[in-house]
């Protein structure tokens, strides 16, 4: 089933993506111009889809709910992270995404506060001062 | 003799500190990656290729750093697949075969020795192989036109994985997707926006180096997590060195026959490696399995996939140097960073870079002689780092892809990019659409539209000028002939269930 639903999504995606690049204006003195070879792509893009419709393997292991709301969760700090590494800065941005991704992984409080210290600290010490590339630090730079 | 002094100046530019120590590090590194189960040798060299590149690094030094890497992997793998029965790395995965029986048996001190040896033979004779083929490859294929290049990259998205891919529909949904990515962004010749939905962070296409750090290391992490909380793997007596000596000198055949194996599987444009372990210790075990020791603790099962996999590392960069078509996974990593960095492989690399060529060829050699000795006699310190707790090494990783990629462009943009492709790699890995192609697909559509578009300005649209070369139309028949096989192993592993 979820080679059906991708092949139809990937399907309709080439179709979609062929009519698009047929949009595009030929080039002067370049005979293929900028739409064909996307147009060549969307042929088999297409055709191939369509295989995982029609002969789909067999379903694959899905993560159960649990398992699901982990992954969401780290996203969601993933997500987070860049979306305040600039604001918050290295060090204070990679010990909170830290200290949560390793509670996820199965780390008590205790050693996932340490490890996120540490890898903020750390590892903002060996990037930037040691390595020289500039990281922002955000709140802490005052 | 030409090739004998290229080398000596090859080992000056490896002998620079630098360089050595870039090489120290990136074998260090890479045994530590290929070792630990869960971080594979592509994910090893995608996480460090935008650290190298905002380090601002020589090509030079970060192909050896690289390189070492993937060398190192290869020796690293062996090293969990025989202690704890889990294959480090997906080329580890024939070794534990026989390396966790032996392990067993209380022979793991001797198996890590054979293994060792064998890394060491296959990796150092693979190297010899790339001295000789590559050059004389490079000679041959200065010839290449718009025409035959066309045909090459038609051969490498057919074949790729094709051979030991499970489904080769998928593969090749998945080189279509890698090309339809890849022409998002201004087009080269005419300066038209394509596919960019009018978003000028999309201009410059997708970058290769945040598309493949989220495809591979954030994708493994989210696998990862499918894993339950809080697993780790138990501290690990390696026991006495007792009869080693022996097994060696027994499986020191098994090391040279499959180094020919492996180094020949990687050259050929398909799954690299692990192809080259699988058909290594299957050609070992249907010439030496006499008294039905296979499968129970025979030190040549030892040695065949550990000579095939590294042997299959260096002849994989073969094609990646010389054509700039790479043969494995992690070439085509490495091939990202080089086109990143403004180096096309191809012919010319030899002629115009003889210091990147030559240097990283030396380089391989030191590395070599580097991971025996880290993998031998200070293999201890990888069982150990073994050991180390999932929730300390994880967090490391992802951290150490974030900076790599925010270091390239200061851009969050870049940042929300890497974890879209992390989450797109994880549908297609769960789908077992595998990703090589598509990093393949994005990597060579630029190359494959521009040779398209200038055979048919040479010919002034004339399509039939694609099958007007010899060379090109030989290498459609052969893959043809790869694709025919491809198709009828599917269908046979479809006919007999397992």
């Amino acid at each position: 089933m979820s080679d059906r639903i991708a092949g139809l999504l990937i399907a309709a995606i080439a179709l979609v993506y062929g009519i698009v690049a047929g949009g595009y204006e030929q080039g002067f003195g370049d005979p293929l111009g900028p739409a064909a070879f996307p147009r060549i792509v969307a042929v088999p893009l297409g055709l191939f889809a369509l295989v995982l419709v029609v002969r789909p393997d067999a379903e694959p292991a899905w993560p159960r709910a649990r398992v699901l709301l982990r992954q969401l969760n780290a996203l969601l700090v993933l997500v987070l992270y860049a979306l305040l590494l600039e604001d918050l800065g290295f060090p204070l941005a990679t010990f909170l995404a830290v200290t949560l991704l390793a509670r996820e992984l199965g780390a008590r409080w205790r050693a996932s506060l340490l490890t996120g210290i540490g890898l903020g600290a750390g590892l903002w010490t060996l990037f930037d001062p040691i390595l020289g590339l500039p990281l922002p630090l955000g709140l802490l730079a005052w | 003799m030409d090739t004998l002094n290229a080398l000596f100046y090859g080992f000056g530019v490896a002998l620079q500190p630098l360089h050595l120590a870039l090489g120290f590090f990136g074998a260090f590194i890479g045994t530590l990656v290929g070792a630990l189960p869960g971080i594979g040798p592509v994910n090893g060299v995608a996480i460090l290729i935008p650290l190298a590149f905002s380090l601002q690094l020589s090509p030079t030094a970060a192909l050896i750093l690289l390189s070492s890497v993937y060398y190192g992997t290869m020796y690293g793998g062996r090293i969990s697949s025989i202690l704890l029965n889990i294959p480090g790395d997906e080329p580890a995965v024939m070794t534990t075969l026989d390396g966790y029986p032996m392990a067993r048996s209380g022979r793991a001190a001797s198996a890590l020795a054979v293994s060792g040896v064998a890394s060491f033979v296959g990796g150092t004779l693979a190297t010899v192989g790339l001295t000789l083929f590559a050059p004389i490859l490079a000679r041959a294929a200065i010839h290449f036109g718009p025409a035959e290049y066309f045909a090459l990259y038609v051969l490498a998205f057919a074949t790729i994985g094709g051979i030991t891919g499970a489904n080769p529909a998928k593969t090749l949904l998945a080189a279509m997707i890698g090309l339809a990515i890849g022409t998002v962004g201004l087009d080269p010749a005419t300066g038209i926006p394509r596919f960019t939905f009018d978003s000028y962070h999309l201009y410059d296409g997708v970058d290769f180096i945040v598309a493949i750090v989220g495809l591979f290391a954030i994708s493994e992490f989210l696998i990862f997590l499918e894993r339950p909380a809080g697993t780790h793997q138990p501290r690990v007596e390696i026991g006495s060195m007792r009869g080693a000596y022996r097994d060696v000198r027994r499986s020191f055949g098994a090391m040279l026959r499959n180094s020919v194996v492996g180094f020949i599987a990687g050259v050929l444009p398909g799954a690299g490696a692990s192809l080259g372990s699988f058909l290594a210790y299957v050609f070992e075990r249907r010439i030496s399995n006499r008294n039905d020791t296979f499968g129970k603790g025979d030190p040549r099962g030892v040695a065949a996939p550990e000579a095939g996999n590294n042997a299959a590392a260096g002849g994989a960069l073969v094609p990646m140097l010389t054509l700039g078509v790479p043969g494995s996974g992690t070439t085509a990593v490495m091939l990202a960073m080089l086109i990143t960095l403004n180096i096309t492989p191809g012919p010319l690399l030899f002629e115009k870079q003889a210091e990147l060529v030559w240097g990283l060829i030396a380089a391989l050699y030191l590395a070599n002689v580097v991971l025996v000795i880290l993998n031998l006699p200070l293999v201890g310190i990888f069982t150990r780092l073994l050991a180390l707790p999932y929730w300390l090494l994880m967090p490391i990783v992802v951290m150490a892809s974030f900076v790599g990629v925010y270091s390239i462009s200061h851009s969050p943009f870049d940042l929300y990019m890497m974890i879209g492709f992390g989450v797109f790699g994880y549908v297609l890995r769960k789908l077992e659409i595998s990703l090589v192609p598509v990093v393949l697909g994005l990597l060579l559509g630029e190359a494959m539209e521009f040779n398209l578009r200038r055979a048919l300005s040479i010919s002034n649209g004339d399509w039939t000028y694609l099958v007007s070369s010899p060379i090109a139309n030989t290498i459609y028949v052969a893959t043809a002939v790869l694709l025919a096989i491809a198709v009828a192993m599917a269908l046979r592993r479809e006919r007999t269930p397992h």
